[in-house]
């Protein structure tokens, strides 16, 4: 993947990616709630997501930093460039 | 209260073809390479159906057959002596005739009693456990126990899985195919390893199952049901606390201390979760006997594959525990070894 075909995902976007992709109805107030405070998370949501954030992004994402991210917004860090 | 003792005489076990890795297989799901390598932590595992066209290269029944050979080729085992055949699997061939006939006569057995038990990650456990039964009974002295399964019958490499659920999706990262057989005997022959203790109990009262493979009939083929269902969240939440449970029933019941155990032998769900249900089991001082991230999550075939590695290792008087729990509906399972 190359620079010119990355594109920025804001916050409000990557929590409508979420809704879309997992399912998950999550309102953007609780992007950054722990995931022991989010009833429905799936650990098993994480195999869609990396797939559509590489899309949504066009870079590639960090699997290993996104297992180790206890919420939706450290994953969005990762994603968009932490 | 300890179960009479059998022994195990031989083993055998089998995996179909080439390993395939985590690139492959990446390929042919159109998912993230690395997830699986992080995520499941499982780097290889065989599929008995060709991965590039979907062509079955062996039957459920050929790979029992096969391992069931090796288990019987060896030196102190008489293929004449087999008085039953129980085998565990969750993915017959068909289901009549019962795969565990073929076997026999693949084999050339016949005039012997055959059982099969429909069961997932603890069914090679409940084999062993009914052909224990039946050595105990004092009515047969030599049995052929099997475990096998061939996950890959799901597996259509032509199905789009772009829209799966990842309910769904983590079977094909999980799974493999392969089978495992062990003769067993009333008094100690060829490996001289006592089965001195078998676990097999349904905990699941009120549970939701966390794990559903659904059969289709002709009335149902065409319904939109989700052949494998996967609960993971209840799998990664419930299955490291009943395997502590199991490892400190078996202790109790065998008399045994923790420090006593030359090797463990933890659930193989996948690299990752036993790595994660070792850590918990917390027995250091046992070696790890684990199989799963080199041979996939392969049901019936795994305790078997685990002591086909554990008896190169074996010394006299060691001791072995093995523990497993089949999520399906929550059974606790489990076994003690110990070389003689």
């Amino acid at each position: 993947m190359t620079d010119s075909s990355t594109a920025v995902l804001s916050l409000d976007d990557f929590v409508s990616l979420v809704r879309d992709e997992i399912g998950l109805e999550i309102e953007p107030e609780q992007v950054a709630v722990d995931f022991d405070e989010l009833p429905d998370w799936d650990s098993l949501y994480l195999l869609k997501l990396v797939t559509a954030l590489e899309l949504a992004t066009g870079r590639k994402v960090a699997v290993g930093k996104v297992l180790e991210a206890r919420s939706l917004k450290e994953i969005h860090d990762v994603a968009v460039g932490g | 209260m300890t179960t009479p003792t059998a022994h195990i005489a031989s083993i055998g076990t089998a995996l179909p073809g080439d390993p395939v890795d985590n690139a492959a297989l990446a390929k042919v799901l159109g998912v993230n390479e690395e997830w699986i390598e992080v995520f499941i932590g499982t780097k290889t595992r065989h599929f008995a159906r060709d991965l590039g066209t979907g062509t079955v290269r062996w039957s459920l029944a050929d790979l029992c057959a096969q391992a069931a050979q090796k288990a019987l080729a060896a030196p102190a085992v008489d293929p004449a002596a087999i008085e039953f055949i129980v085998l565990g699997t969750a993915t017959p061939d068909t289901l009549m005739p019962a795969t565990v006939n073929q076997v026999a006569d693949q084999l050339g057995l016949d005039q012997v009693p055959t059982f099969q038990l429909q069961s997932g990650c603890a069914g090679a456990i409940q084999a062993l456990s009914v052909g224990q039964t039946m050595i105990a009974s004092g009515q047969y002295r030599t049995g052929l126990v099997i475990g096998g399964d061939v996950c890959s019958k799901h597996l259509d490499v032509q199905r789009d899985l772009s829209d799966a659920a990842p309910s769904d999706l983590v079977n094909f990262v999980l799974f493999g195919d392969g089978a495992g057989a062990a003769v067993l005997t009333a008094e100690p022959a060829g490996e001289r390893v006592a089965l001195r203790h078998v676990l097999n109990r349904f905990t699941g009262l009120g549970s939701k199952p966390g794990q559903v493979i659904e059969w289709f009939g002709l009335a149902d083929r065409y319904d939109d049901r989700q052949a494998l269902t996967e609960d993971y969240k209840a799998i990664e939440e419930r299955v490291p606390v009943m395997a502590v449970e199991i490892l400190w029933e078996l202790l109790g019941e065998l008399d045994w201390e923790a420090d006593e155990l030359d090797y463990l032998l933890p659930p193989q769900l996948s690299g990752r979760m036993t790595r994660r249900i070792t850590e918990e089991l917390g027995v250091p001082t046992a070696e790890e006997i684990s199989c799963v991230a080199d041979t996939g999550n392969n049901g019936n075939a795994l305790p078997f594959l685990q002591i086909e590695k554990l008896l190169g290792r074996m010394g006299d008087g060691h001791k072995a525990l093995a523990v497993a729990v089949e999520s399906s509906k929550w059974i606790k399972a489990g076994f003690a070894l110990e070389k003689i």
